[in-house]
């Protein structure tokens, strides 16, 4: 009974779980549903020639995560491997198809539940970043949290447009 | 019986007719071309009296009854008594196709079935009463089983029986296929010096234990030439080969004794002399299974698991290695050669040849050839090429997609072809093979190949290229797998037909396999495509460059060096001296951007073979070999095409496998470009 009464509560008041990390000294929230799992940052393989922000593959318990520098994506300088720095394991939808896929963060800070009716849209906040990959914010203990967009900050490069160079690899 | 049943009677004999139908429509086609084998067309009455059998099994009458005409046709043919025409060729295919219809829908809710039900049972019973002239045939398969007897047959080919291509094995196979048998082989040569290789000096001497009545094992020479010596006698009315008392008595096989007659007759008595012991070995008769049907879940299932095994297995030979236990160090050897075994054998258990894929282009491309009126002569080569299951299942559509591009607008019309000077017949071949680490598939037609200016024209008019684009004719025809390169049928000679060029790249592609495309002109068109021998394990060298490992697949490396880095890295011409011969290089650390601030003073050169062409791969040192399993690297990887997967070390270290052949191709551009 009384989980369905947790659930009465929560529609009411429409709460949403995020959880929040550091980048940079700004803080940002994702969803939980999205979040698979929080991993140490350890060995990472490079792959050679790929996209800056394209940190390497980790081997995630026999399987190859894709990592993703965070701090590169948004036009910052690489992280740097510090005791907090983990990976956040992310699952995401990528062409109909399901893929985790890793991002580099500075800390992972905790979950928080908020109402849904303190959201704000992202149009007036001074862009100190790229807010393309934002969708949305919340303010927490004077703390402006920006809520990012998955879909956009781990979009695939849309490099699939045909140009003369890539016929030429071919 | 329930419906579930049923349902599932209905899918063990689809399984197992699927099977038949492929063979079929093999032998037929097989036929077409040789109406007059003896074997082609035995085997073809055998496949169809064993789908007529394992119909009972869904209870339908009507398919029943449908094949047990074509049986009897074919019964004819066998016996001998109607002629193999092209129009029961043709009739026979169209009713595999409609038996198949049957088998899923056997009230035949379809209209259109129905029409082609009745006019397909029309052209049989004509077929049948056409034969009407030809002798009584003898009623199929109603010789009652009236217990087994024991022949005795002597076969003795003439000297020159080998010359016409005749194989006197298949006819003593046929032999052991109506009955049990012990075959002798007798070889009476002579003189060792007179040896002429063109000549047969077998004899052979066959104890036959058969139900069938004499004249159905006379039946089996029935197309020998009266030259060679045949007798079939009737050694006894019991089946002597179930009496282990006798077999026991007979000489061993492979002694090449002469068994005559006579020899026989003696054992014979010998037996009757004897009290016949009481006891009856039941267990004689145990037919060995040679064959078991898997599911291919349950091989899936094995390939990961011992993919899960071999990465275990890594893990305990690098532990035993770093903690120098001598014991420890022979355990995990030998566990890692058990697992080496058991990977082949788990993967060669998932290959299969390609030929599965092959027999069944053969059938399309007559059935269009005819469609477009065009004639077309479709030659396969290197059907025994095994592949990866997986993969053979992926390739059907792109590769029929191919053929039919050939056909459609490759290969001309009969009069265009006079008109060029061309045989009349157009040729399409389709070839496997392998070569280093991979398998190759080509398809090449002799048909007007493709107008380079076209592509040129329609991708200026796309805004694919630019005017100013300098591209080579080979660059212009890759253009034909760019997306949105239309295929409309004005601008090329490339189909129209809603899947375009780039669908088939695009499935090559992620059966980790490349495509590329040659065509002369008025000559013909050449397709090839390159593909992995397998998509989960394969054996791999692995080396370092900087601080990742990389796996170099073992199948297309040649051999190793080593040389002084400061000898080559800076040479201009890009090429070093390996066993005093020159070789282009791939400098991983040049390739990969790496600084060579710590780069090492004596590097290995790796030369790997990929398709005819030797290229050097130079790394800072090779660690050993290493069986990868294969793991994708995802889509955020996907443009860096020359890794093909990574894999986990036994450290739990990410290793990336690279596609040599990739990164060959790229180099081989690039030279080219800057030449130009």
């Amino acid at each position: 009974m009384s989980s369905l009464l947790d659930s009465e509560v929560k529609e009411i008041l429409d709460l949403r779980s995020f959880l929040t990390f550091d980048l940079n000294e700004q803080t940002f929230a994702v969803p939980v549903e999205s979040v698979v799992e929080i991993q140490d940052m350890t060995a990472i393989t490079k792959i050679p020639n790929a996209a800056t922000h394209m940190a390497g593959v980790q081997n995630l318990r026999g399987k190859i995560l894709p990592v993703i520098d965070t701090r590169v994506k948004f036009g910052l300088p690489p992280v740097v491997d510090t005791v907090d720095t983990c990976i956040v394991v992310i699952d995401m939808e990528v062409e109909e198809e399901k893929v985790l896929v890793g991002a580099l963060v500075d800390a992972v800070e905790e979950v928080i539940s908020i109402p849904a009716t303190e959201i704000q849209s992202s149009k007036s906040i001074e862009a100190k970043f790229d807010l393309e990959f934002v969708s949305g914010m919340f303010k927490q203990d004077e703390k402006f949290i920006l809520m990012l967009d998955l879909n956009k900050v781990f979009a695939l490069d849309d490099d699939n447009k045909v140009s003369v160079d890539n016929i030429k690899q071919a | 019986m329930k419906e579930e049943d049923l349902i599932q009677l209905r899918n063990i004999f689809m399984d197992e007719a699927s099977e038949l139908f492929v063979k079929i429509e093999k032998n037929l086609l097989a036929a077409e071309q040789s109406p007059d084998d003896p074997t082609l067309i035995a085997a073809l009455f055998r496949s169809i009296h064993t789908l007529k059998g394992s119909s009972g099994m869904i209870g339908s009458k009507k398919v029943t009854d449908f094949i047990h005409n074509l049986e009897s046709i074919f019964d004819k043919i066998r016996s001998g008594m109607a002629p193999l025409t092209p129009e029961i060729i043709d009739c026979t295919l169209q009713c595999m196709d409609h038996v198949k219809v049957l088998i899923v829908d056997p009230e035949l809710k379809k209209d259109k079935d129905q029409t082609n039900d009745q006019a397909l049972t029309d052209r049989i019973n004509q077929i049948l009463s056409g034969s009407a002239k030809w002798a009584t045939a003898q009623p199929a398969q109603t010789q009652s089983a009236v217990g087994r007897h024991t022949y005795y047959v002597y076969f003795k080919p003439h000297a020159h029986f080998l010359k016409d291509g005749s194989n006197p094995l298949l006819l003593i196979e046929e032999l052991t296929e109506i009955g049990d048998t012990l075959v002798y082989a007798h070889i009476d040569m002579g003189q060792m010096s007179d040896y002429d290789p063109t000549l047969c000096y077998t004899s052979w001497q066959v104890v036959l234990s058969t139900d069938e009545p004499m004249s159905n094992v006379q039946e089996v020479f029935i197309f020998t030439q009266d030259e060679d010596i045949k007798e079939v006698k009737l050694l006894s009315n019991e089946d002597l080969l179930a009496n282990p008392r006798f077999v026991q008595r007979m000489p061993k096989p492979e002694l090449g004794a002469d068994l005559t007659q006579e020899k026989i007759h003696d054992i014979i008595k010998g037996l009757e002399q004897e009290v016949e012991p009481v006891e009856t070995d039941s267990a004689t008769k145990v037919d060995a299974i040679s064959n078991i049907r898997v599911a291919s879940t349950k091989l899936d299932e094995l390939m990961n698991q011992v993919s899960e095994l071999i990465t275990s297995q890594a893990a305990l030979s690098l532990y035993a290695k770093n903690h120098f236990d001598p014991n420890l160090e022979v355990i995990a050897d030998n566990m890692e050669k058990i697992a080496r075994q058991l990977r082949d054998t788990a993967f060669d258990m998932t290959l299969l040849e390609i030929d599965h894929l092959f027999t069944r282009f053969h059938r399309s491309v007559r059935d269009i050839a005819t469609q477009l009126d065009k004639s077309v002569h479709f030659v396969t080569e290197g059907g025994d090429t095994e592949l990866d299951k997986t993969i053979i299942d992926n390739l059907a559509d792109p590769l029929m997609h191919l053929i039919r591009n050939s056909l459609d607008h490759g290969i001309e019309t009969k009069s265009i072809r006079a008109q060029r000077g061309k045989p009349e017949k157009g040729t399409i071949l389709l070839k496997a093979y392998y070569s280093g680490a991979k398998v190759y598939v080509q398809i090449k037609d002799d048909g007007k190949g493709i107008d380079v200016e076209k592509i040129k024209q329609k991708a200026l008019k796309n805004e694919i290229i630019k005017e100013s684009d300098q591209l080579t004719d080979k660059e212009l025809l890759n253009l034909i797998f760019v997306p949105g390169f239309s295929m409309a049928k004005d601008v090329t000679d490339l189909s129209g037909r809603g899947v375009g060029m780039d669908v088939v790249k695009k499935n090559v592609l992620d059966l980790r396999g490349d495509i590329s495309v040659e065509s002369v002109l008025g000559e013909g068109t050449t397709i090839t495509i390159g593909l992995p021998l397998t998509l989960s394990v394969i054996d791999g060298l692995q080396v370092k460059v900087h601080d990742t490992d990389y796996i170099i697949p073992l199948g297309s490396v040649e051999k190793c060096f080593e040389l002084k880095r400061s000898s080559f890295v800076n040479d201009f011409n890009q090429v070093v001296s390996l066993d005093e011969q020159q070789y282009p290089y791939i400098d991983l650390r040049g390739e990969f951007q790496i600084s060579e601030d710590n780069a090492p003073v004596t590097n290995s050169i790796i030369l790997v073979k990929d398709h005819e062409r030797e290229v050097g791969f130079c790394v800072d040192e090779i660690v050993g070999e290493y069986q990868a399993v294969l793991k994708p690297v995802g889509k955020y990887y996907r443009d860096q095409e020359f890794v093909s997967g990574a894999t986990i070390l036994g450290d739990g270290k990410i290793a990336l496998v690279l596609d040599t052949n990739n990164l060959i191709s790229k180099k081989h551009n690039n030279l080219k470009l800057a030449a130009s």
